[in-house]
């Protein structure tokens, strides 16, 4: 008798742990929270690059007149990124999300192009607002990759704690939470442009 | 045996993962000269410029030199060791870092988020490339290291005010060594179950040791007096439970002290010296070569 008052006590005590611990309902909601403020971050400094490159190319285009193509596809690949309509839940919605992700990947790569024609004209690489315009894509790119990592780990972190034990069940049960879609290493989106003189 | 099973699922849930990088050195100070190439006089000279500026303006300046990169990038481990030593303060993300890397001959200024409004990635790069660049090509080390940061403090002046309260988010966090010490409770409960001696045992060492570990590295005299707590507690706590119906709600008094009671108040961080307080970083900043 006494050993089975001590084991409902025991089982009861664990179940208040778990709801003082939350059983992961504030956990999982913290963590989603992290994660939209996290894509927030990776919505705005993408941003920042599309409000940079119409700068960019006038600049370049003033001493390359030459490379209109590649200029073509800078501005093509920016308006494809603009009139992309971003839906609101796009980190539950893989399709949108690899959408927006290639068009950023073909905007990194339409840049990237851009800066090594650049390499061809000392005259624009020499030019103060060419190279004030160098270092704040340099900067935009550096904080990509930033609000990508962080997003990433954001999203790892959320998956993993309504995956766990006993999450999950608190999850399937109240929340309904779905896993969110963590960005893939792409060629082109990974890397910086590299800008060497 | 279920039930400890389900223990230790339950404690595992709770194991704090950390993620370090590989080798951001130890933050030592306003400069932090690890790849040799400030001289003392003027090593001393920037620390007291730093220490000025941060008492007057609270903005965080930190140089690191590193004699190598090997092999990573220098924005990445700039952001790295910003978000390792959380220079500026919390609230107002108002750190600075000064990178050089000696043999690939990398520079990089890592700014703070509360910052980047004035010193912008061009600011940066203008610092870079028009100040610090020139003397570090004639390998006046010394003199880039003293324009480029009398540079920093001159765009930064009047941005930030010494002693001004930031906004405080309230932290509603609950705190892992309370979390800790409940499931610490609950294993000694299941070994004084089996036996008192064992629960004293457990209470005896675990106590001591995750004060230790989770709250701060306390003396032997302190270990010492939790052992005896703990053992206290072991014994006491299984019998509190093992007591008949009608006192069952004397030991949710009991308990209640015991497990708020002897948490040793809040955590402290950063024992001395010098440290960040807490200032997060974006990725903004710009890089350059000499």
């Amino acid at each position: 008798m006494r050993k089975g008052s001590f084991f409902i006590k025991l089982v009861l005590s664990v179940f208040v742990l778990a709801a003082l611990s939350g059983c992961g309902y504030n956990t999982m909601q913290k963590n989603e929270e992290g994660v939209k403020a996290a894509w927030g971050d990776v919505e705005a400094t993408y941003q920042r690059r599309n409000d940079l490159i119409p700068n960019l190319v006038e600049v370049v285009k003033a001493y390359a007149k030459h490379e209109k193509e590649t200029l073509t596809a800078v501005t093509e690949a920016r308006a494809k990124v603009g009139a992309m309509q971003v839906p609101k839940n796009i980190i539950d919605d893989p399709k949108a999300f690899s959408q927006f992700q290639e068009a950023q990947a073909g905007m990194s790569s339409a840049l990237s192009r851009l800066m090594v024609v650049v390499e061809r004209y000392p005259d624009l690489k020499a030019n103060q607002n060419f190279k004030d315009l160098q270092h704040q894509l340099e900067g935009t790119e550096n904080r990509i990759n930033v609000a990508r990592t962080r997003y990433n780990k954001a999203v790892e972190v959320f998956n993993t704690s309504i995956r766990i034990f006993p999450n999950n069940l608190t999850n399937k049960f109240l929340l309904h939470l779905s896993l969110k879609e963590p960005f893939k290493a792409e060629p082109g989106a990974a890397k910086a442009p590299q800008v060497k003189f | 045996m279920k039930r400890v099973f389900l223990f230790f699922i339950l404690l595992l849930c709770c194991v704090p993962f950390t993620a370090y990088g590989l080798d951001v050195p130890r933050l030592e100070g306003y400069v932090n000269d690890y790849a040799g190439m400030i001289h003392s006089s003027t090593k001393s000279k920037l620390e007291e410029a730093l220490r000025g500026f941060e008492q007057s303006d609270s903005t965080q300046i930190v140089i690191l030199t590193i004699p190598s990169l090997e092999g990573e990038n220098i924005e990445e481990f700039g952001i790295k060791a910003a978000e390792r030593w959380k220079i500026g303060h919390q609230g107002k993300d108002n750190g600075i870092l000064f990178i050089v890397s000696k043999q690939e001959r990398k520079i990089r200024i890592e700014v703070g988020r509360g910052l980047e409004g004035k010193l912008t990635d061009l600011m940066a790069g203008r610092i870079i490339d028009q100040i610090v660049k020139p003397k570090f090509k004639q390998s006046d080390f010394d003199g880039g290291f003293i324009a480029g940061i009398s540079a920093l403090i001159s765009t930064m002046r009047g941005e930030f005010k010494a002693g001004q309260k930031p906004v405080q988010r309230k932290q509603r966090n609950f705190p892992p060594f309370l979390t800790f010490l409940l499931f610490l409770g609950i294993f000694i409960l299941i070994l004084g179950s089996l036996s008192r001696i064992l629960g004293g045992i457990a209470g005896a060492l675990g106590l001591p040791a995750l004060v230790y570990l989770t709250v701060l590295p306390v003396g032997i005299l302190i270990v010492i007096f939790l052992a005896l707590v703990g053992l206290g507690a072991g014994f006491f706590l299984p019998s509190l439970f093992f007591a008949k119906g009608s006192r069952g709600g004397g030991y949710r008094d009991h308990g209640g002290g015991f497990f708020f009671g002897s948490g040793m108040g809040g955590h402290s961080i950063g024992g001395g010296g010098f440290s960040g307080g807490g200032g997060s970083f974006g990725g903004g900043g710009a890089s350059g070569d000499w």
